[in-house]
C-alpha cells in the first residue's frame, strides 16, 4: 500500500476511541495522549499490521515520540517489504 | 511425585514455553516421553540430553500428523500444548489470523486425536489434556478470535470426553493464566510495559510459574485424576476466581 503521512494520521485517528482527527498532526507526541491506553496500543498495532502489512512489537513504540516518528518507522519498514 | 512411570505420553508443542515445562516435569516423573514440534533446533536444545524421543512435525501438513501418529507407541497420554495468540481489536481483525488461530488452538488437536483413535494408538484409560487460555472464559477488548478459538477448544473436549467415556479415555483442559518465560506471547508483544504490570496485578498469588502449569497437567495424566473427565481446571494463581 502506498503510504502518505495524512492518510496515516486518519487511520491513527480512526484507531484510537474518542481520538479527534483534528486534534492530531504530525508533531504530536502520542504516547502521552490521555486516550493512551492498553487498548489504543494494541488497535494502533493492529490497523498498522491490517492496513501497511507491517506487524510491530508494542516495545518498538518506544523508540518513537511523535505520530511523524510512528509513520516514519512504518514507511522505512513497508519499503523494505515491498 | 506424581507416579507416571509406566506411561508413555505425547507433548504436542513440546518446543513452546509451556510445552516444554510440561514434557520435562513428565521425564522428571519417568514417563516415556515423546515430544513434538516444528522447531527441530529447539527441540534438540531443550531435550537433546534427555530419555524423551523428538519428532519434528508442522501440525498444518496432514502428512506430517499422520507420521507423527505413526511415530509413536501406543499412549497412555496425549498433551496438545501448541498454540498461537493472534490479538486485535475486531475492526482490525485479519481472517487469515483468525483462521489461523482456529487452525492451530481447535481444530488440530481434534485433528490429532481423530489419528490417534484410527489408528489405536490411545490406550483404554489414557488420557487427554489440551491447554485452553482464562481467556477462554474471560471478555477481554481485542481477544474476540483468540478467546473464541480457545472457548471452542474446550467445548470440543467436553463433547469428546463423553464420546470417549465408554472407552474410559479422560478428556479434560487446562485453564493457565499467563505466566513467566512467556515473552514471546503476542500478548507480551501488543502490550505496554506498563499494561503488563496492571495485568499481573489481577493475580491473587501473583505470577505463576510454567511448572505450575506442568504440575497440573501431570495430574490429569496420572490415575489421580482417574474420575476427572470433561472438565477445565483453571491454573491462573487465583484471576479467575475474582
Amino acid at each position: 500500500m502506498k503510504m502518505n503521512l495524512s492518510n496515516f494520521i486518519e487511520n491513527f485517528a480512526e484507531a484510537i476511541e474518542d481520538l479527534d482527527e483534528n486534534t492530531i498532526n504530525p508533531n504530536t507526541q502520542y504516547r502521552k495522549l490521555e486516550q493512551w491506553d492498553s487498548l489504543a496500543v494494541l488497535s494502533v498495532l493492529s490497523m498498522i499490521d491490517l492496513e501497511y502489512g507491517i506487524r510491530l512489537k508494542a516495545e518498538v513504540l518506544r523508540t518513537t515520540a511523535t505520530i511523524e516518528d510512528l509513520f516514519a518507522l512504518v514507511h522505512s519498514k513497508n519499503s523494505n517489504n515491498p | 511425585m506424581i507416579e507416571l512411570s509406566e506411561k508413555s505420553i505425547l507433548v504436542v508443542g513440546a518446543s513452546g514455553n509451556l510445552g516444554r515445562a510440561i514434557s520435562e516435569n513428565l521425564i522428571s516423573n519417568d514417563a516415556n516421553v515423546f515430544v513434538a514440534g516444528r522447531d527441530e533446533a529447539k527441540l534438540f536444545d531443550f531435550f537433546g540430553k534427555t530419555s524423551a524421543t523428538m519428532i519434528k512435525a508442522n501440525l498444518h501438513e496432514e502428512t506430517e500428523r499422520f507420521s507423527l501418529v505413526e511415530d509413536v507407541v501406543t499412549l497412555d497420554g496425549f498433551v496438545y500444548a501448541a498454540g498461537i495468540s493472534a490479538l486485535a481489536p475486531v475492526r482490525y481483525l485479519k481472517q487469515s489470523d483468525f483462521e489461523s488461530l482456529i487452525s492451530l488452538n481447535t481444530l488440530m488437536p481434534l485433528m490429532l486425536v481423530r489419528e490417534l483413535l484410527r489408528k489405536k494408538k490411545l490406550r483404554t484409560q489414557s488420557s487427554i489434556v489440551c491447554l485452553s487460555s482464562i481467556a477462554a472464559t474471560s471478555g477481554i477488548a481485542g481477544y474476540s478470535a483468540y478467546s473464541g478459538s480457545k472457548a471452542a477448544l474446550e467445548a470440543s473436549m467436553r463433547c469428546l470426553a463423553i464420546e470417549l467415556a465408554p472407552k474410559k479415555i479422560r478428556v479434560n483442559c487446562v485453564s493457565p493464566g499467563m505466566v513467566a518465560g512467556e515473552m514471546s506471547s503476542a500478548y507480551v508483544e501488543t502490550t505496554s510495559d506498563q499494561s503488563l504490570e496492571s495485568h499481573f496485578e489481577k493475580y491473587p498469588l501473583g505470577l505463576g510459574e510454567p511448572t505450575d502449569i506442568a504440575s497440573a497437567v501431570s495430574f490429569l495424566l496420572s490415575d489421580n485424576s482417574r474420575w476427572i473427565t470433561g472438565t477445565t481446571i483453571p491454573v491462573d494463581g487465583g484471576y479467575s476466581a475474582r
